[in-house]
């Protein structure tokens, strides 16, 4: 029984080396899987988003006449998107009252 | 004879033995494997001392599967649900079971791919019991999500590891779920397409076997041909464990020696080459397998089939011993932890004892000088029989505290009676591919022997001292 012939331990001795090559990557990639946590925003509050809102929607809201939902959409076209709520108060025709009732509908993500 | 094989099990089980009750770091005990792997290779010319280190590194290799096997990944969604967690969640995932009615609960493995709780979702990994106490249309493979809570498995009070039990399937945690809002179905299959087109197929032969016969006899048929038992009720099970025969009940070794015979037998018919004619016998145990659902008892003996047969390919003498180690190896390197399930070891320790003891037995009363041939048959019978229960004897003692004397008897009488059985349940199965008419003809001499196997089956657990519960 003990008798094994130079392949057979070559055998031998490969099965074991890729059974713990196995272990390891098996447990490294156990033990360094990361968890990527999305927030989900409280959309319940029906805020909208201000780099998805489309321009017939814009013009549905209250406080936002059609030629000021024209520039929002323009402003967003020519920066890419809003990085936070405050870029509204460069766009015409948003002063710090219209901001303020703005800021309650719109979210930035 | 060389029998390489079973000494590297033995150490591999030991080791996994060892990393049950010893508490280690996996990687100082991995580093110490890499220096004697290294050690090894140095060795590798001189014969005797070579075996030292790849012994100790068979042993640390099962210590370290098994420790590694109970390592949860970290988005495990077993490590965000505390106890006594009261919160609701809303897991994504598919199906990765078989659903199957068991204590009145609709009950499958949910394998989630996506969780979420109050406003974080995140993308997870896991399995989880879901039990449902209303019935639903549900397969394997079925996209879902669930909203409910999530509950740890408990130990019984008796020290039944019923916690132990799902862990070793990797559950590690269950959602009851009663109410049918509570379950979204989506669109599409995620599940294996093999394991699909086998339980499609095992689907079709149990459709086959319950359109030809009564319930009852055909639960019994489904449950030795198929390997599902949902259709045998808790008395005809338990009258079975009495007389020491449930294992007839359970698909194992002997249905897939039974598989391999009929395909051998057909092929050889249909002139069907050597070579061919095992290559193909293997194709059919393997679909065979997944078909009952790659249980343990039917996973051994189908790689012990695979072993067997391979052996004739490559023109080599089988050995039991060493096919039986290997097909131990095989299923403790995919999932270590089943050393320790009851069924894994009732499975292989029987199949031991029989090929270790009814030799030896044989010898001791002189069987095989007997002339008279049917006197040898029964004979021979009674001392597998009694070789197979006196193996496992002990195990059956401690786990179900009960001691059935009248097994050998009713295991000479019952077993030639269920390979009949199980001869005329492959015959019906495939008689209905040729003709109905001929599955129902088939069907009435089917019945009528599954009628004569429970009332047999009565009879003996009626006798006096039949079984002595401790």
């Amino acid at each position: 029984m003990l008798n094994l012939t130079p392949e057979e331990r070559k055998v031998i001795l490969f099965v074991l080396g890729l059974a713990f090559c196995g272990l390891i990557l098996s447990n490294l990639i156990k033990v360094n899987r990361h968890i990527e946590k999305i927030i989900i925003p409280q959309i319940q509050l029906a805020k909208i988003n201000i780099n998805r809102v489309t321009l017939d929607e814009l013009s549905g809201i209250r406080c936002v006449p059609p030629k000021l939902a024209q520039r929002i959409i323009e402003f967003r076209n020519l920066h890419h998107e809003f990085s936070s709520l405050d870029e509204l108060k460069n766009i015409k025709g948003i002063g710090n009252q219209r901001y303020e009732k703005l800021k309650e509908v719109f979210f930035v993500e | 004879m060389m029998r390489p094989s079973l000494v590297l099990t033995v150490f591999y089980c030991w080791g996994i033995v060892l990393a049950n009750l010893i508490r280690f770091s996996f990687w100082p005990i991995m580093g110490l494997a890499a220096a004697i792997f290294i050690g090894a290779i140095l060795l590798r010319r001189k014969n005797f001392v070579f075996w030292i280190p790849v012994l100790v590194l068979v042993l640390f290799a099962g210590a370290l599967n098994l420790k590694n096997s109970r390592i949860l990944p970290k988005d495990h969604i077993h490590n965000f649900v505390l106890y006594k967690d009261s919160s609701l969640y809303r897991l994504s995932g598919f199906i990765d079971s078989q659903p199957e009615l068991k204590n009145q609960y609709l009950q499958f493995v949910f394998r989630v791919q996506e969780a979420q709780n109050n406003r974080l979702k995140w993308p997870a990994c896991g399995k989880l019991l879901v039990k449902l106490s209303f019935i639903r249309k549900l397969s394997y493979g079925d996209q879902l999500t669930l909203m409910g809570n999530l509950t740890r498995p408990y130990n019984f009070a008796s020290g039944r590891g019923y916690k132990d039990f799902l862990a070793r399937r990797g559950v590690y945690l269950i959602m009851r779920l009663d109410d049918p809002r509570q379950i979204i179905q989506h669109p599409g299959n995620r599940g294996s397409k093999l394991i699909n087109h086998s339980l499609w197929l095992r689907t079709k032969m149990e459709e086959v076997i319950r359109r030809n016969l009564t319930d009852l006899p055909a639960g019994i048929l489904c449950a030795m041909v198929l390997g599902q038992k949902r259709g045998i009720s808790w008395l005809v099970n338990n009258s079975f464990v009495r007389s020491g025969t449930v294992h007839i009940l359970v698909v194992s070794g002997f249905n897939v020696g039974i598989v391999a015979f009929i395909i051998n037998l057909l092929l050889k018919v249909l002139r069907f080459r050597r070579i061919a004619r095992i290559i193909l016998t293997i194709a059919c145990l393997l679909i065979y397998c997944l078909i009952t659902g790659a249980s343990d008892p039917v996973m051994r003996a189908t790689l012990m089939g695979v072993i067997f047969l391979s052996a004739y390919l490559f023109k080599r003498s089988p050995d039991i011993y060493n096919s039986l180690a290997i097909s131990a190896l095989f299923i403790l390197t995919i999932n270590p932890g089943q050393l320790f399930d009851i069924g894994f070891q009732l499975s292989f320790i029987s199949v031991l004892a029989i090929v270790y003891l009814y030799p030896k037995l044989e010898a001791l009363i002189g069987l095989r000088v007997y002339k008279n041939k049917i006197w040898k048959s029964i004979g021979q019978g009674c001392l597998v029989s009694f070789s197979a229960w006196i193996g496992t004897l002990g195990i059956i003692v401690f786990n179900f505290g009960i001691i059935a004397p009248v097994t050998v008897l009713a295991n000479i009488l019952i077993v030639p009676l269920a390979t009949l059985i199980t001869l005329c349940g492959f015959t019906l199965v495939l008689s209905a591919l040729i003709s109905p008419v001929l599955a129902h003809l088939i069907s009435m001499p089917t019945s009528l022997l599954i009628n004569l196997l429970l009332n047999i089956n009565a009879l003996l657990v009626k006798l006096p001292l039949a079984y002595i519960c401790l």
